[in-house]
């Protein structure tokens, strides 16, 4: 059994933590109408991947603490723009207080919490006693290290089609196309025409890149950072191109230039 | 060994039912026992363009539902007597199909010794384009040189390889095949259509047919006849050419593919 919280025949639902696509919106300024003008000329470039997306509010790059009241016009002004404020992230200091007050939760990092409880409960071990005896004691509990090797896709990504290496990279040795995504908790390689969406790093893994060998993407993110090409820069469409994160910027080369 | 061939698009009015009726004929021709079935429940077409609508007494759905039999609702076709048709029902909608009455009325056309089903697929992703595919064992994906009908067959390949019997239970993947309808090399030429090699390397297959964009396909179509079997016109020659390849023929090349050579006068007077 490796389900988080184990269900018995007669249970109705499951319980465990998982991994939720949210979009993560790190509030610069409290400036509710310049958050929505910019929300809304952001979300036009590509209006299906925000529509109805849950929002997590990032308080941290505000110096002072936000008005309760300010907050309020903020989440409003997510929801004209189509999204759903659903929790405040941990990584503010004042959003435990913020929080409660917004009737939403504090949404802590999604690295720990994903992680399956058996592994935890390996690293808690391991760290109490000395470890020749613990590792030569098997567990039976213990769940199987996540694979080392990327997870191979040898057929083409069709449109409306989806695949995620969880924990690993995604080697694609086919075409992505037009309305496909392809996404990676590390890097993304496409040999093969990418046409759709690429996103690497999704849990947040800055360091991770896309790599693929004729670039005509619809979009790419990495850790969340994400650049939509409603036209595609001639440098770029066409090549073998790779895109990395620097700082908070999304950067593109061209190979073999 | 019954094959069961869907013919598909995602997108609507690209040119299923035609090459639906034109594929049967052409494989019935060859002596081969074909039945096609219209899975277009509600927007009955096939029966029209296979001249036989005025011989519909029983439907798809009857056979479903157990008010006539299976032998009562095939139409036998005028032209050729190894080719049987099943119409869809005008009068219901698609959620009169269900994965068990298609495959009841498949299994009895195989255990009737059908060399070949032809499903001619509704458009969309919907129950009737679902059920269509289920239990195809190949597949013909009618595209249009355009981008959107090229962007929806992308779309039905991904369900082809994923939401038929053949993708759920693991076995050998459904086989498939491109079939580039309404092409017009001067259009092409021009730059305002895809071209055969744009659409083979968007979608990563090869083509088994290119039909020229031709008047005769309406003609046809009023007149009730399979564009297959109107002599004399470059789409009946290249549905021929695309019967031949499903059929294994694989040395034929691709025909009324390049721009039409002005005559003298044309180039003069500009044609
Ligand atoms: N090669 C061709 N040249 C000219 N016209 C064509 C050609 N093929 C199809 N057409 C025309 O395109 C129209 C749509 O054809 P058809 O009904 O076969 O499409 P379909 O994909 O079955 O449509 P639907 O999605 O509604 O079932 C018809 O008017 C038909 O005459
Ligand atoms: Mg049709």
């Amino acid at each position: 059994m490796k389900k988080a919280a184990a269900a018995t025949p007669a249970s109705v639902i499951d319980l465990r933590f998982g991994q939720v696509g949210l979009l993560q919106v790190r509030l610069r300024e409290v400036d509710a109408p310049a958050i929505k003008a910019e929300l809304a000329a952001r979300i036009a470039s590509a209006p299906q991947f925000f529509q109805h997306t849950g929002v997590c509010l990032d308080l941290s790059a505000l110096e002072h603490p936000p008005e309760v009241a300010t907050l309020r016009g903020i989440v409003e002004a997510i929801r004209l723009a189509g999204m759903i404020t659903v929790g405040v992230s941990d990584a503010s200091p004042t959003a435990d207080q913020l929080a409660p007050a917004l009737d939403l939760p504090v949404l802590a990092g999604f690295r720990q919490l994903s992680r399956p409880p058996a592994q935890l409960v390996r690293a808690a071990k391991a760290a109490a006693q000395p470890a020749p005896e613990a590792v030569s004691e098997p567990e039976p509990e213990i769940a199987p290290p996540p694979p080392t090797s990327g997870l191979v896709h040898t057929q083409p990504v069709r449109s409306g089609q989806r695949v995620y290496a969880r924990e690993r990279d995604l080697i694609v040795t086919a075409a992505v196309g037009a309305g496909a995504e392809v996404m990676a908790d590390g890097c993304v390689h496409v040999y093969g025409t990418l046409r759709g969406r690429a996103m690497a790093g999704v849990r947040g893994d800055t360091n991770a890149r896309l790599f693929c060998q004729e670039f005509r993407a619809e979009l790419v993110a990495i850790a969340g950072v994400f650049r939509v090409f409603e036209t595609l820069p001639e440098e770029l469409a066409g090549h073998p191109v790779q895109a990395w994160l620097e700082g908070e910027a999304l950067r593109f080369s061209r190979f073999g230039v | 060994m019954t094959e069961i061939i869907v013919v598909t698009s995602g997108k609507g009015g690209v040119g299923k039912t035609t090459t639906s009726a034109s594929l049967a004929c052409g494989l019935a021709r060859t002596g081969k026992r074909v039945a096609v079935i219209d899975f277009d429940i509600g927007l009955r077409n096939l029966d029209l363009i296979m001249g036989c609508e005025r011989r519909v007494v029983y439907d798809f759905v009857n056979v479903i539902n157990g008010d006539c039999t299976l032998k009562q609702a095939l139409i036998k076709d005028k032209r050729i007597d190894t080719l049987f048709v099943l119409a869809a029902s005008q009068t219901r909608d698609k959620d009169a199909l269900t994965a068990e009455g298609v495959r009841k009325v498949l299994d009895e056309l195989i255990a009737d010794g059908f060399d070949f089903i032809l499903c001619d697929s509704p458009a969309g992703i919907e129950k009737g384009a679902h059920l269509a595919m289920y239990y195809a064992d190949r597949a013909v994906v009618v595209v249009n040189p355009e981008v959107s009908s090229v962007r929806d067959s992308d779309r039905i390949l991904g369900l082809l390889a994923s939401k038929t019997e053949r993708a759920e239970k693991g076995g050998t993947k459904v086989r498939e095949h491109l079939l580039l309808t309404r092409y017009s090399p001067t259009r092409v030429a021009a730059g305002e259509m895809l071209s055969i090699a744009d659409v083979k390397d968007i979608l990563g297959l090869d083509v088994i047919g290119v039909i020229p964009e031709s008047p005769q396909v309406l003609s046809a179509s009023n007149a009730g006849t399979p564009v297959i079997m109107m002599d004399e016109s470059d789409a009946a020659a290249a549905y021929g050419d695309a019967v031949a390849r499903l059929l294994g023929d694989e040395s034929l090349p691709m025909r009324f593919i390049d721009e039409p050579k002005k005559g003298f006068f044309a180039r003069v007077f500009g044609g």
